[in-house]
């Protein structure tokens, strides 16, 4: 038979069976997409008071902002060590699950719970228990007056954000490296064993090689959610604060589009931030997707 | 094989000891302290044992709150976006893998892109198109020229308005508005032997029948992964309910947590009560986690290869 047959020759058909959800697709994502870049180049006035082109001006404006220079320095620190430890945590407690020992298979079970936990719920508990006056830090802080604050201390903010940040982030990256690690023929254990290398050698030798596909692309993932989904973490434990030190970009703009009305503003900058995201991933394909070996 | 792993398997129970308990400990303390009295909390901070009032905190939550209907909101927009999202990309995943059609890779690819911004960076002009989704259409008839034309024949331009803002769909469509589902669903349809097509076509089974009797059934896993898996992210939203619902019958469970913890410092909270609430909004997803958390991991996996 000619592989001509092993598909249907419809016209119709295909279109009806992808329009409703391309319909929803560019309504809701194509549409807001190209909107915000249009808009940037736009004053435009809140609850329809019609707009103004006004070129590069929006741009100017934004880039010559302290605050979004501090805002985008926020993110980058933020992305750096929330992302890194949301994937290195959930790594080390992938490889122990790994072996077969009493825990694992109770880990395997317990680790993925938090997928159930919404973030603005996680952040509305870390509130509570990081809270100075009745928290877990309660105690220590009438030891010693002042040692934790996080409505005053802004890293303490930062850390308490960042403690629930990897909280929310364990299940996925778990499931992902423990599957990628379970994948391992163990051919590949009994011939580094033949040569000699114990467990723990094996750790770097063979299994870490072994799920680089897997840990780069939870990296990727980690790196753009980090970015994004902080935002509900960010308006339950902080408010932004203390003092604006926990106002990451996903959080200005919502707070100058939505409580200060500045539309143009908050499209510039969500505008900046897409292609930001954007890059972010195309130079982790390029510079970490290079060096690695898809093949088993 | 037999070798001596004694270090690295106390190292390993250890750090999984650690693990469980950074993921409990939280939800312990969640529990034990919805279950104290508002006194008993003000005067020894968080609760390390339970208490009695565990029941007390839940029907104040229940009573004086909105959350029972926000819990009802959730159910609506978790279960309808993992309905839809199932549904039209198992339809578009079929399109695109089955049918011999010149634009299935542009069409892909455009779905795909979806992955890559999420809903919460572009939450601005989302928020725009659901408080009118005709605009992009009144903005075509714009740019075209074509309302040049309609207001010369019939003396004015065209111009819709339909605001999905405040609704349930407009809090659903732009969460289904997503390429996970069509992404797992065309990697499974390609793992699927060749064979099978052809032989179901040698039986004269047309498209509509060869979707329904014999895809379907042999998608049922997947459908259950994904299915699991959008629930709970539809359960789980923050950013997209919180802007697309104004009035507080409209918003979701989880929204409505987030406002029980009053904006203002000064007096101490009512921490039992708002943690009461936290397990109350958490029991259905955690719930399902417990029943299909075969379906869940297996969705996990999926949805990245």
């Amino acid at each position: 038979m000619s592989s001509e047959s092993s598909l249907f020759g419809h016209r119709w058909l295909p279109l009806l069976l992808v329009a409703p959800l391309m319909l929803l697709i560019v309504l809701f994502f194509y549409v807001p997409v190209f909107q915000a870049f249009y808009w940037s180049f736009f004053l435009e006035q809140p609850f329809g008071g019609g707009s103004e082109f006004v070129g590069l001006q929006n741009f100017r404006r934004v880039l010559t902002d302290p605050e979004f220079w501090a805002a985008t320095g926020r993110t980058v620190v933020f992305m750096l060590t929330a992302s890194s430890l949301a994937v290195i945590v959930p790594l080390m407690l992938a490889i122990a699950a790994d072996r077969k020992i009493g825990l694992s298979y109770a880990a395997r079970n317990i680790l993925v719970w938090p997928k159930g936990i919404a973030g603005a719920s996680i952040g509305v508990v870390f509130a509570f228990i990081f809270n100075p006056f009745v928290g877990l830090m309660a105690p220590l802080n009438t030891l010693f007056p002042g040692l934790w604050n996080p409505g005053i201390d802004g890293t303490d903010a930062f850390v308490t954000l960042v403690a629930a940040h990897v909280w929310s982030g364990i299940p996925f990256n778990f499931v992902i490296l423990l599957a990628g690690l379970r994948s391992i023929p163990p051919t590949m254990y009994q011939a580094a064993a033949m040569d000699g290398a114990g467990p723990w050698r094996r750790i770097f030798d063979v299994q870490l090689p072994l799920i680089m596909p897997q840990l780069f692309l939870t990296f990727v993932l980690e790196f753009t959610e980090s970015i994004t989904s902080v935002f509900a973490l960010i308006d339950t434990i902080t408010g932004g604060g203390p003092g604006g030190s926990t106002s990451l970009l996903v959080y200005k703009i919502y707070v100058d589009g939505f409580r200060g009305f500045d539309l143009s503003g908050a499209s510039t900058q969500t505008a900046i931030l897409m292609v930001f995201v954007l890059l972010l991933a195309a130079c982790q394909f390029v510079f970490l997707g290079r060096r690695l070996n898809y093949e088993r | 094989m037999v070798e001596n792993a004694r270090s690295i398997n106390i190292a390993a129970g250890i750090l999984l000891a650690i693990g469980i308990l950074y993921i409990v400990g939280p939800l312990y303390l969640t529990l034990s302290t919805a279950s104290q009295s508002y006194e008993y909390m003000l005067q020894n901070g968080l609760a390390w044992v339970p208490g009695t009032e565990l029941f007390a905190n839940m029907g104040k939550v229940i009573n004086d709150t909105r959350i029972p209907i926000q819990m009802l909101n959730s159910m609506i927009v978790a279960f309808s976006n993992a309905l839809a999202t199932c549904a039209l990309s198992f339809l578009s995943a079929y399109a695109i893998v089955y049918f011999r059609i010149r634009w299935a890779g542009v069409v892909f690819a455009l779905i795909l892109a979806t992955i890559m911004l999420p809903l919460d960076i572009r939450v601005i002009t989302t928020y725009q198109v659901a408080s009118n989704i005709f605009s992009p259409l009144n903005a075509v008839l714009d740019v075209t020229g074509l309302n040049d034309l309609i207001a010369g024949a019939f003396g004015a331009p065209v111009h819709l308005e339909l605001s999905v803002l405040n609704t349930h769909f407009g809090l659903i469509a732009p969460l289904v508005a997503h390429g996970t589902g069509t992404f797992l669903f065309r990697q499974f349809f390609m793992t699927l032997p060749k064979d099978l097509f052809k032989a179901a076509r040698m039986d004269g089974a047309g498209p509509i029948r060869f979707l329904f009797d014999i895809l379907l059934p042999l998608a049922r896993p997947s459908v259950a992964s994904l299915f699991v898996l959008t629930f709970l992210s539809g359960w789980t939203q923050y950013l997209w309910p919180l802007v697309g619902a104004s009035t507080p019958d409209m918003q979701t469970a989880v929204v409505g947590l987030a406002r029980l913890v009053p904006d203002a410092d000064g007096q101490v909270p009512d921490f039992p009560m708002i943690m009461a609430g936290a397990v109350l909004v958490s029991l259905v997803p955690l719930t399902m986690i417990a029943l299909l958390q075969r379906f869940l991991v297996q969705g996990l996996v999926l949805s990245e290869k």
